[in-house]
C-alpha cells in the first residue's frame, strides 16, 4: 500500500477530500442563499446604511420554500459523482491512503481515504442524496390537490433547517468513514447522530415524531455516553486513540481487565447504533413516529454507520490473530447475534404498523450482520489464521456483508420511501394504509413488493444474492474451521464451529420473515382500500425518481451483483490490510 | 469457468448474441407496461397495432443478431464453442483438505456447435414471422379488443426463453428457460381466459408438462450429482463438464453408468411432456384453444422442439467412448415412445374435423418420427465404434443429422401450415361475420340463430376455398407435401433418412423391429390425414354458405407464408449442401461436396440405393406415403370446385385429380365412420376419459384425504404456530413500552451482562 500524507488544509487536502470539501461549501450556501434580502448595515456611528444583501425583506427567488432542497440535491449529488468516480477509478487494486498530519515532527495518521471509507462514504452520500430527493416531493408547497395545512406550511418555512441537517448528517458520516483516530470517529458519529435525532423528530406537530425523537435521543444519547466512558478507559490503558497505536497495544495484550471492559462498553455504545438487541428499544418508536425517509435513513444509512465503527474496533483493532484469549469478543458478539435476529423478527411478526414492522425487521437484518461479522473474526483464529488463505477467505466473508449494507440502501430505502409517497395522504399507523394499494397504483405496489421480497430474500433480486452470500461465508467457516479452536459441535455426524449455528438460525430467520414480509403483498393486493385512501395515490414525482433507483439497484445487483462485489472485495481488502 | 472455447479454435461467440435473448425479454415489460397506459387510445392500436410494432422490430433485431452468429459459426468444423458472458455468483472459500482457495461460480454463457445454428435460425426466423402474421390475425379480431399488449408480452417472452434454452451452455439455464416457456405456454393458451375450455387447456398443458418436468428436475439433480466431483467450483449440468470424454471416462470407471442412464431417462421424461409423446401427450391437441398464431409458435418454433432439442444434446454423452453400449435400452426406449406416438397420433388424426387439431396430432406424429430417428441414432453412436471406423462414423452422424434436419423440415413447414390454417380460420370468420350481416338485412332470422353457433374451425363449413384463397392453399400445398414427403420436398429427405435408419438399427437389434414397423406404416397414413385435410378444406364445392364467401384481406398474414414456401420447396438445397451430414458431423462443414455432387449423391442415395434392401425400402415408404395415403384421401374426400371457380393454374391438377379419383373410385365409409375404432378415434382413444377418470378416482381420493389431513393436521399445526408465534410476538414486544426509563434499563441490563462476560473471559 502506497501512502501518501498531506498536511491539514494544504491544496492536495481539498483534492482528496473533494466531496466533503463539496459538502462544507454548501452547508454555506444553504444558511446563505435563504437568507439573502434587502437587509442593509449602518456603518456604526453614522447614519449611513449600506445595503449587504443579507437578512432584512428576503429575495422571493431565493427565498422559495424549494431552493434549500435544490441546493442540497445539488451538493449530494456533486460529492456522490466525486465519490463514485474515486471509487470507480481511483484505485486500481492497490489501496493510496490520504493522510492528515498534525502536531510537529510526528505525524498522525487522522482521516485516511482508503478504497473501504470511499465505499462506506458512497453508500452514505447515496442513501442521504436518496432522501434529499424524495424530501423535494414531501416537502413541496404547492401539491397539487393537497390540502395547505398548517403543518405543511411550517413544513416550507423550515426547508432551510431539515437539508442543513441532511448535509450536516453527510458530513459526520463521511467523518466517520474516513476517521483513523477513534475519538474523530466519535465526534463524526455524534455529529451525524445529533442531526438524525432531530431528523427523526423534524415534524414536531405529530405527536408521535416528537415523543419518538424524545426516546431516541435519550436512549442515544445514553448509549454514547456509555461507549465515550469506554473509550476513555481505553485510552486510559493505551494512552493513545489511534487505531494502528490501539492494535499494536492490543496484540501485546496481558491479563489486564480494562481493555476488555473497555471494548464491552463501546460494544454498546456501537450496539445502539446498529439497533442491536437489547439497544434496539428506541428504534421502533424513532422510525415509527419519524417521516418515512428518514426512519429509511436510520435503517440503512445510520446503521452501516454504526458498523462501521464495529469494524474499526473488532476487525481492526481487536482481529484475533490465533493467540489463545484474543477471541474474546467472539462469542458474545455470536450471542448478540443470534439474540438480535430472533428478537428482531419474533416482534415483527405481529406488527401491524408497517413502519414498525421495518424497524424489527431492520432489527433482525442487525442480527444476520453481527453473525457475519462473527464469522469474519473466527477465520482469523485458529492454526491457519496467519496463512494467506485464511487472509483472503475472511475477506470474502467481509465482503459479503460488505455487499449487503450497500444493496440495503436500495431496498429498504426504497420500501420507506414508498411509504413515504402514502405518508402524504396522512400519517401511517397500521397496514390499512397500504390496503388495496395494488388496485389505486399497481407500479407503486408492485415495486412495494419487490422490495419486501429482497428483504425476504427472493432470488434474483439482490436481497437473496446478499443473504446467500453471508449465509455460505458462514457455513465456509464453519466446516474449516473444525477442530482449530476447539469450539466445535456436532451435527448429524459432522463436525462443525459453532458459527455454523449462526447461519442455520440465520435461514430459519429468513424462513419465518417471509411471513410478515408477504403479508404486505397480501394486504396490498387483496384488501380493499381503507376508508379516505380509496382515490388515486398523490402524485410525487422526485419520490418517484428516487423509488426507481432503489428498485433498479435491486434488481440490477441481483443479477448483475459482480462488479460491485468486486468494489466490495477490493473494500474489503483495504480495511483488513 | 471464465471465457474459454472448448474446443481449442480460438472461436468465441460474440457478446451481443446476449442480445438475441436480452432484446425480446426487455421487450416484455415494456410492451406489458405501455399497453397498460395506452391501452385503448387510437394511436396505441393504430400505429403501434397494440405492441405489435414494438415486439416486430425486436424480434428483427434479435433474427439479425441470430444471422450475425450463425454467419460466424457456419463455415466452421469446430466442435462448439462456449463463451462466457456474465458471472452470475462468484464466491471463493477456502477447501479444508487441500487448504487452497476455491472459486465456486454460477454463469452463465453460450454454447453454440452445429444444432445450436440450426435451431437458432429456426427459432428467431419463424418468431419474426409468426409475430408479423400475428399482426393481421390478433389486430382484427375483436375479441381481442384492449388485451393485444398482453399477446405480444408474452409472445415476446416465449421467443427469448426458447432462443435462450438454445443457446445456453448448461442444462441448468436449458431447465431455467424451459420453465419460463412453460409459463409463457400456460398464459398464452390461456390466452382467452373467460372460455372455460381454453382456462381448461391451459391448465392441462401446463400439469401434463409439469408431470414431465418433474422428472426432468430428478434427472437433472441426478446429473448434477454424478458431475459434481469434476465440476470443480462450477455449474456441474454445464455441458463442458458433461460432455468431457475424460469426466465420462471417470464416471463409467466407477461403475456408474447405470446411474447415468436413470439419469438421461428421467430427463427423457421430460422431454416426453414437453414434446407431447405418448404417453403424456394428451395437452397439445387442447392447446389449440389458445389463438393460431401461439399454436404456430408452440408447434414450430419454439416449445415442442425443445424436448427434441432435450434429447438432441444427449448425443454426446451417448456416442461417448466410454459409454459404448450402455445405453441401448435407453435408446430403444426412446425410438419405441416415438413409434407409438407416431402411429397413434396419426390414426387419431384421420377423423379429426378441426382443421388446427389435425395439424396438431400431425405435429404429435412428426415429432414421433424425429424421437424415432434420434433414438435410432443414439442406439448407432452407443453401439458403432464410430470414433475410429469411418464408415461407421458417416452411418451415425447421418442418422443423427436426419432427426435434425427433419426437425428443421417440420417446423417450417408446420409454421406455415400454421399460419395458413389461421390464415383460412381468420378469413373464415369474417365472412361469417359478412354472411351474418348481410342475412340480417335480408331478414332471415333462422338462419341467424344457426349461426351463433358456427365453427370456424371445422372442415365440415369449408371445402372449395382453392380458387378463394390462392396463397394459402399454395402454402397448405407445399406444408402438406413436406410433411407427407412428397420427393423432393421438405421433408422427403428427412423422413426417408429416418426411417432407412430406424430399420438399419432393426437389422441389428430385433427389437427396433416395432418402432421401424410404426414408422413405416405411419408414413402411409401421414399421408392420407394430410391429403385428407388439404381436400376437405380447398376440393369440392363449399360446404357451407360462409364458405363461399371467403377471400383474403389483410397483407399481414400472406407474407410469411409466401416466405416460407420458397423454404420448404428448397429443402432439396439444403440436402444437397449436405445438412444431414453437416447436422450431424461437428467436424463437417455445409456443402463439403459442392452443390452438384451433393445433389448427386443425395439422388443417388435416396432414389438408386446401392444396398438392395434400403432401396426396396425407400420404394415401400414412397409408395405408401405418395399413393396410398393420398390416394384414399382422394377417393373419400376429392371433388371438382363449383361452377365458375378457377384454381390458379399449379393448383388445378391437384384438385381435377382429387375428382377423378373420387369419380372412380368413390366408397361410401359410413360404416366404417361409424365403426367403434372411428369412435375410439374420435375420443382420441379414451386416453383423456382414462386421465381424468384417473384423476377423478386416485388423484380426488388421494386429495380428499390430503384435504382432511391438511385441515385437521397441517392447519391445526400451523394455526398453533401462527397463534403462538403472535403471542410470542405479542410478548416480546410489550417489552417494548414505550417508556423511554424502561429502554435505558434494558440497554443498561445488556451493559452489564456484556461488562460481566468479558471480566469473565478475560
Amino acid at each position: 500500500m502506497s501512502e501518501q500524507s498531506v498536511p491539514a488544509f494544504s491544496s492536495e487536502f481539498f483534492g482528496y477530500f473533494a466531496a466533503e470539501t463539496v459538502l462544507l461549501v454548501g452547508l454555506v450556501l444553504l444558511i446563505v442563499v435563504p437568507n439573502l434580502g434587502k437587509g442593509t448595515f449602518r456603518v456604526p456611528g453614522t447614519q449611513a446604511r449600506v445595503p449587504w444583501f443579507f437578512g432584512g425583506e428576503r429575495y422571493a427567488f431565493t427565498g422559495r420554500p424549494d431552493v434549500p432542497g435544490y441546493i442540497s440535491v445539488f451538493v449530494l449529488l456533486t460529492a456522490f459523482m466525486l465519490l463514485l468516480n474515486d471509487l470507480l477509478n481511483g484505485w486500481d487494486g492497490a489501496a493510496t491512503s490520504a493522510l492528515v498530519h498534525a502536531h510537529g515532527d510526528t505525524s498522525v495518521r487522522i482521516l485516511a481515504a482508503t478504497p473501504f471509507s470511499r465505499l462506506m462514504e458512497t453508500l452514505f452520500i447515496g442513501a442521504l442524496l436518496l432522501v434529499a430527493v424524495a424530501s423535494l416531493d414531501r416537502y413541496r408547497s404547492t401539491q397539487p390537490g393537497a390540502v395547505r395545512s398548517v403543518r405543511e406550511l411550517y413544513n416550507n418555512r423550515r426547508q432551510a433547517d431539515l437539508h442543513i441537517l441532511l448535509l450536516t448528517c453527510a458530513l459526520g458520516m463521511s467523518t466517520v468513514a474516513l476517521a483513523e483516530n477513534l475519538f474523530v470517529l466519535f465526534v463524526g458519529l455524534e455529529l451525524a447522530s445529533f442531526s438524525s435525532y432531530v431528523l427523526v423528530a423534524f415534524n414536531k406537530e405529530s405527536k408521535a415524531g416528537s415523543e419518538g425523537g424524545m426516546k431516541y435521543f435519550i436512549v442515544g444519547s445514553a448509549s454514547s455516553g456509555v461507549g465515550l466512558y469506554g473509550l476513555s478507559l481505553l485510552y486510559l490503558w493505551a494512552g493513545t486513540l489511534q487505531v494502528d497505536a490501539l492494535a499494536l497495544a492490543w496484540s501485546n495484550i496481558g491479563q489486564e481487565v480494562l481493555p476488555y471492559v473497555a471494548l464491552g462498553l463501546m460494544l454498546v455504545g456501537f450496539g445502539f447504533k446498529v439497533s442491536a438487541a437489547p439497544f434496539h428499544f428506541a428504534a421502533p418508536d424513532a422510525y415509527a413516529g419519524a417521516a418515512s425517509p428518514f426512519a429509511g435513513l436510520l435503517a440503512t444509512a445510520s446503521k452501516a454507520m454504526g458498523m462501521v465503527g464495529l469494524f474499526r474496533i473488532l476487525l481492526v483493532v481487536t482481529l484475533p490473530d490465533g493467540t489463545e484469549g484474543s477471541a474474546v469478543w467472539l462469542m458474545l458478539l455470536g450471542i448478540l447475534a443470534a439474540v438480535t435476529m430472533t428478537w428482531g423478527n419474533i416482534a415483527a411478526l405481529g406488527s401491524t404498523n408497517p413502519k414498525r414492522m421495518l424497524a424489527y425487521s431492520s432489527v433482525a437484518h442487525a442480527g444476520y450482520m453481527l453473525a457475519a461479522l462473527t464469522a469474519v473474526g473466527v477465520w482469523n483464529l485458529g492454526e491457519e489464521a496467519l496463512s494467506p488463505a485464511a487472509q483472503e477467505a475472511s475477506e470474502a466473508v467481509l465482503t459479503a456483508l460488505l455487499f449487503h449494507l450497500v444493496v440495503l440502501v436500495a431496498f429498504k430505502m426504497g420500501a420507506f420511501l414508498v411509504l413515504g409517497v402514502l405518508e402524504n395522504e396522512g400519517e401511517i399507523r397500521d397496514d390499512r394504509a397500504l390496503a388495496g394499494l395494488g388496485r389505486r397504483s399497481p407500479l407503486l405496489a408492485v415495486t412495494m413488493f419487490i422490495f419486501m421480497l429482497s428483504l425476504a430474500g427472493v432470488p434474483p433480486l439482490s436481497g437473496f444474492l446478499s443473504k446467500l452470500l453471508v449465509i455460505m461465508g458462514i457455513v465456509k467457516v464453519a466446516a474449516v474451521d473444525v477442530g482449530t479452536s476447539g469450539a466445535s459441535i456436532g451435527f448429524l455426524g459432522m463436525d462443525l464451529h459453532w458459527v455454523w449455528g449462526l447461519a442455520l438460525l440465520m435461514v430459519l430467520n429468513s424462513a419465518i420473515s417471509v411471513f410478515y414480509y408477504l403479508r404486505i403483498g397480501v394486504v396490498m393486493f387483496f384488501d380493499a382500500p381503507a376508508a379516505g385512501r380509496d382515490h388515486p395515490v398523490p402524485r410525487a414525482v422526485f419520490a418517484t425518481v428516487a423509488i426507481t433507483a432503489c428498485l433498479v439497484g435491486t434488481l440490477l445487483f441481483g443479477i448483475w451483483g459482480d462488479p460491485l462485489i468486486e468494489v466490495c472485495r477490493s473494500a474489503a481488502a483495504a480495511l483488513l490490510g | 469457468m471464465s471465457a474459454e472455447t472448448v474446443s481449442g479454435t480460438g472461436l468465441e461467440v460474440p457478446s451481443f448474441a446476449l442480445l438475441i435473448i436480452l432484446l425480446p425479454m426487455l421487450a416484455f415489460p415494456v410492451i406489458l407496461l405501455l399497453g397498460r397506459l395506452f391501452n385503448g387510445k387510437d394511436w396505441w392500436r393504430g400505429a403501434l397495432k397494440e405492441g405489435g410494432l414494438i415486439a416486430l422490430p425486436v424480434m428483427a433485431a434479435s433474427l439479425i443478431a441470430s444471422l450475425a452468429v450463425i454467419r460466424r459459426f457456419i463455415g466452421e468444423t469446430s466442435a462448439s464453442a462456449t463463451s462466457t458472458v456474465m458471472h452470475w455468483v462468484n464466491f471463493a472459500w477456502q477447501d479444508a483438505a487441500t487448504g487452497e482457495i476455491q472459486l465456486f461460480s454460477m454463469d452463465f454463457g453460450f454454447y453454440v456447435d452445429h444444432t445450436t445454428v440450426m435451431l437458432l435460425f429456426v427459432a428467431s426466423f419463424l418468431c419474426l414471422l409468426i409475430n408479423i402474421f400475428s399482426i393481421g390475425y390478433m389486430n382484427t379480431d375483436p375479441v381481442n379488443d384492449n388485451r393485444n399488449h398482453r399477446f405480444y408480452a408474452e409472445f415476446v417472452l416465449f421467443c427469448s426463453g426458447m432462443l435462450g434454452m438454445v443457446l445456453s451452455d448448461s442444462f441448468l439455464w436449458l431447465f431455467i428457460f424451459w420453465e419460463l416457456m412453460g409459463l409463457c405456454s400456460y398464459l398464452l393458451i390461456g390466452f382467452y381466459y373467460e372460455r372455460p375450455s381454453a382456462a381448461y387447456a391451459a391448465k392441462k398443458a401446463f400439469l401434463t408438462t409439469r408431470v414431465g418436468d418433474v422428472f426432468l428436475v430428478i434427472g437433472l439433480a441426478m446429473l448434477w450429482n454424478l458431475f459434481q466431483p469434476h465440476a470443480v467450483g462450477g455449474d456441474a449440468l454445464a455441458y463442458s463438464v458433461v460432455f468431457d470424454g475424460a469426466n465420462l471416462q471417470a464416471i463409467a470407471d466407477a461403475g456408474k453408468s447405470g446411474a447415468l442412464q436413470l439419469a438421461l431417462g428421467f430427463m427423457f421424461i421430460g422431454a416426453v411432456g414437453k414434446s407431447a409423446q405418448f404417453p403424456l401427450h394428451v395437452w397439445l391437441p387442447d392447446a389449440m384453444e389458445g389463438p393460431t398464431p401461439v399454436s404456430a409458435l408452440i408447434h414450430a418454433a419454439t416449445m415442442v422442439n425443445a424436448g427434441l432439442y432435450l434429447v438432441a444434446r444427449m448425443f454426446p454423452i451417448f456416442g461417448a467412448e466410454a459409454m459404448h453400449g450402455a445405453f441401448t435400452d435407453l435408446a430403444f426406449l426412446i425410438a419405441l415412445v416415438g413409434g407409438i406416438t407416431a402411429c397413434m397420433a396419426a390414426l387419431i388424426a384421420f377423423v379429426q374435423m378441426d382443421l388446427k387439431k389435425v395439424l396438431a396430432y400431425s405435429t404429435m406424429s412428426q415429432l414421433a418420427y424425429i424421437f424415432t430417428g434420434l433414438g435410432a441414432a443414439l442406439w448407432l453412436a452407443n453401439s458403432l465404434d464410430w470414433h475410429h471406423d469411418d464408415a461407421a462414423h458417416t452411418i451415425v452422424v447421418v442418422a443423427f443429422g436426419a432427426a435434425l434436419f427433419h426437425l428443421f423440415n417440420h417446423a417450417m413447414a408446420k409454421g406455415m401450415l400454421f399460419m395458413a390454417s389461421g390464415s383460412v380460420i381468420h378469413e373464415m370468420h369474417h365472412a361469417h361475420h359478412d354472411v351474418h350481416h348481410h342475412h340480417d338485412h335480408d331478414e332471415h332470422h333462422d338462419g341467424h340463430h344457426e349461426e351463433d353457433h358456427f365453427d370456424a374451425q371445422s372442415m365440415a363449413n369449408m371445402g372449395g376455398l382453392a380458387s378463394k384463397l390462392p396463397i394459402t392453399a399454395t402454402a397448405m400445398l407445399v406444408g402438406s407435401a413436406s410433411i407427407i414427403g412428397l420427393p423432393l420436398i421438405g421433408g422427403f429427405w428427412s423422413k426417408e433418412g429416418i426411417i432407412a435408419n430406424t430399420w438399419r438399427v432393426a437389422l441389428e437389434d430385433p427389437r427396433f423391429f416395432l418402432p421401424a414397423i410404426l414408422v413405416l406404416v405411419t408414413a402411409g397414413m401421414t399421408g392420407f390425414y394430410m391429403s385428407r385435410m388439404w381436400f376437405m378444406t380447398f376440393a369440392g364445392k363449399p360446404k357451407t354458405e360462409v364458405a363461399a364467401h371467403v377471400h383474403e384481406q389483410t397483407p399481414w398474414i400472406p407474407i410469411p407464408l409466401l416466405v416460407l414456401i420458397p423454404m420448404s420447396l428448397s429443402a432439396i438445397v439444403f440436402a444437397s449442401l449436405e445438412a444431414t451430414h453437416y447436422l450431424g458431423d461437428t467436424g463437417s462443414h455445409l456443402g463439403e461436396m459442392g452443390l452438384l455432387d451433393g445433389f448427386l449423391y443425395e439422388m443417388e442415395h435416396a432414389f438408386a440405393n446401392h444396398d438392395p434392401f434400403f432401396l426396396v425400402l425407400t420404394y415401400i415408404a414412397i409408395g405408401l406415403s405418395l399413393v396410398v395415403g393420398p390416394m384414399a384421401a382422394m377417393a373419400l374426400y376429392g371433388g371438382q370446385l363449383a361452377d365458375g371457380e378457377e384454381a390458379k393454374p399449379w393448383l388445378k391438377p391437384f384438385v381435377s385429380l382429387s375428382a377423378r379419383v373420387n369419380k372412380r373410385h368413390r366408397f361410401d365409409n359410413t360404416a366404417l365412420a361409424e365403426g367403434s375404432l372411428a369412435t375410439a378415434l374420435q375420443e382420441r382413444l379414451y386416453f383423456d376419459a382414462w386421465y381424468d377418470a384417473a384423476c377423478e378416482k386416485i388423484v380426488a381420493g388421494f386429495s380428499n384425504l390430503a384435504a382432511v389431513f391438511d385441515r385437521r393436521v397441517v392447519d391445526g399445526a400451523i394455526k398453533g404456530i401462527e397463534s403462538g408465534s403472535q403471542s410470542t410476538s405479542r410478548q416480546v414486544r410489550s417489552l417494548t413500552t414505550g417508556s423511554a426509563r424502561d429502554y435505558i434499563m434494558m440497554a443498561a441490563l445488556g451493559t452489564l451482562l456484556i461488562a460481566l462476560v468479558l471480566w469473565g473471559v478475560a
